[in-house]
């Protein structure tokens, strides 16, 4: 769960990157956060996952109280959520396999727990072939399942997905989204952060639109292709 | 942590100088090279030191007595020179024995020797060696305190040299072996925040996907502690063949042995124990805490 309560985010520059903003996303939720660059959207994303602090406001993730949250249980709070980056930003140096056991691994998971859950999340994407492949070796969209597997492994309550689509095919990009649906329909919460309209609007759902920091937006709307 | 865990994050270590193995290398070549400067800066300031120290060694006081002095009073005054401070070895002459000495050394000066007829104008005398030649004054004030004494002839002007030029030479290689150490940390630090820099991407996304600090920075450290052992290693050889070559060359040398004294070269066998210690826990604990400080700058996402 996600909650932020009258949280701004003033930068050292003077910049208002958050103005006011209240926003509740609820455990299984599937939100879309929409908005163009410099509307706040990674600063939100900073915010999640307390890479910066809010000025002022309240933020909770996954009922973790961020103002309170000490620099030494920030590995906590961050291994119950699962990031997704535009870029993949996975290793290059390991094969497709190691890139998602090595974050088991970091929550100090048994190796039988590790051999058995990293198989599962590589078929729930796809990619079991490719387990020994290397990024360089993958496409754009099989790139984007390795990161979503890595983010999927620990079974996090929270997947956020900052522009997931944005380095990949508009064909490659509705599968991202569905395979985030799927997933999300398992349980998990799932924010999506992206500025690509027609998107959203094919799938339709929670749409939280963000302009100069602040949401002009929070509603659910169907989908041209999707029911809601 | 679980053993598992452990063995992983050594694993990794291991794992991460081959897949790194350039900058591995890169770090490996400026440690060697920072151990070596260092080394043989502190080896030549040793030897430095051995040498004056052999020099000093080879200064004596002479204590004169004063004429006719009974051998009941010399036998106390020897045992009265042992017991002073600081005193390393006392010899005593007796006045015949250096009668006869000067007169073998004085050969071509029958006719001053015969003028003197049976008479024998030294004195009985006593040499004494002390061991730090700093408090030298101190010694000689307590040995004026013995009675008998008629003249004490010491090398004042040398000894006062001599204890200026360690002070210098102190400050010197001191100053020298700061500035190497100085200088290999700046190398070392930057070779490492170069390899470190490198995999900045990978440390961010660890700390993404909720990496603890000693999580990252272990096999860092790790990777730190095994090159910088081998850099120490190979610092060793390398100081151990060339010191040998050079000592072996000076022993050789037999006008430089007189100046500097036999035996006041160090041989590697009586260091080595030092040698082992100092290049390959300093190789080996510099490197690592110079590769798990790096990680800090990346570490804070």
């Amino acid at each position: 769960m996600v909650e932020l309560k009258d949280v701004s985010v003033t930068y050292s520059s003077g910049v208002d990157a958050l103005e006011h903003v209240s926003l509740k996303i609820n455990d299984g939720d599937f939100a879309f956060v929409v908005g163009a660059s410099g509307a706040g959207k990674s600063t939100l994303i900073k915010l999640l996952l307390k890479e910066i602090e809010a000025t002022s406001g309240s933020v909770t993730v996954n009922g973790y109280q961020l103002a309170a949250l000490k620099k030494k249980q920030i590995p906590q709070l961050r291994r119950t959520i699962g990031i997704v980056f535009q870029d993949f930003r996975l290793i290059s140096s390991m094969t497709v396999y190691e890139n998602i056991a090595f974050v088991m691994r970091v929550i100090d998971a048994p190796p039988k727990t590790i051999r058995k859950r990293v198989p599962y999340v590589m078929r729930l994407v796809g990619l079991q072939e490719k387990a020994a492949s290397y990024p360089r070796e993958l496409s754009g969209g099989e790139l984007q399942r390795v990161a979503i597997a890595r983010a999927l492994v620990n079974d996090p309550k929270l997947i956020i997905a900052d522009e997931p689509t944005g380095n990949i095919d508009p064909e490659l990009s509705y599968e991202i989204v569905d395979l985030l649906r799927t997933i999300n329909m398992q349980g998990t919460t799932v924010m999506m952060v992206t500025h690509e309209h027609e998107l959203v609007k094919r799938f339709g759902g929670r749409i939280i639109n963000i302009d100069k920091g602040q949401i002009v937006f929070d509603d659910i709307m169907e989908g041209t292709d999707y029911e809601v | 942590m679980k053993f598992s865990g452990v063995r992983y994050l050594l694993e990794q270590g291991v794992e991460n100088i081959w897949k790194n193995r350039m900058m591995a290398f890169a770090s490996f070549c400026v440690l060697l090279v920072s151990l070596l400067l260092v080394g043989t800066t502190v080896l030549a300031y040793q030897n430095i030191s051995s040498i004056v120290g052999s020099v000093e060694s080879q200064n004596e006081i002479i204590i004169y007595m004063q004429e006719d002095t009974d051998t009941d009073t010399l036998g106390r005054t020897e045992t009265l020179l042992q017991e002073v401070p600081n005193v390393a070895e006392v010899r005593f002459y007796s006045k015949e024995e250096e009668y006869l000495a000067l007169k073998e050394r004085m050969a071509d000066y029958d006719v001053l020797f015969d003028a003197l007829g049976d008479d024998n104008p030294l004195v009985d005398s006593f040499r004494i060696k002390i061991q730090d030649i700093t408090q030298m004054n101190k010694t000689i004030s307590q040995i004026q305190q013995i009675d008998n004494i008629l003249r004490i002839n010491a090398p004042y002007e040398f000894v006062s040299f001599l204890t200026q030029l360690r002070t210098i030479l102190s400050w010197v290689m001191g100053a020298l072996i700061a500035a190497m150490v100085i200088v290999s940390m700046v190398i070392i630090s930057n070779t490492t925040k170069a390899s470190v820099y490198a995999r900045r991407e990978e440390i961010q996304i660890m700390k993404y996907v909720g990496a603890t600090d000693a999580f990252i920075r272990v096999p860092f450290f790790i990777e730190g502690m095994i090159t910088g052992f081998f850099a120490g290693c190979a610092a060793l050889v390398i100081t151990w063949l060339v010191y040998d070559a050079l000592v072996r060359m000076i022993e050789n040398q037999v006008t430089l042995l007189n100046v500097i004294g036999l035996g006041s070269i160090i041989h590697f066998n009586a260091i080595y124990q030092y040698a082992v210690l100092a290049y390959l826990l300093g190789g080996a604990l510099i490197s690592a805490a110079g590769s798990a400080f790096s990680t800090r700058k990346y570490i804070n996402v």
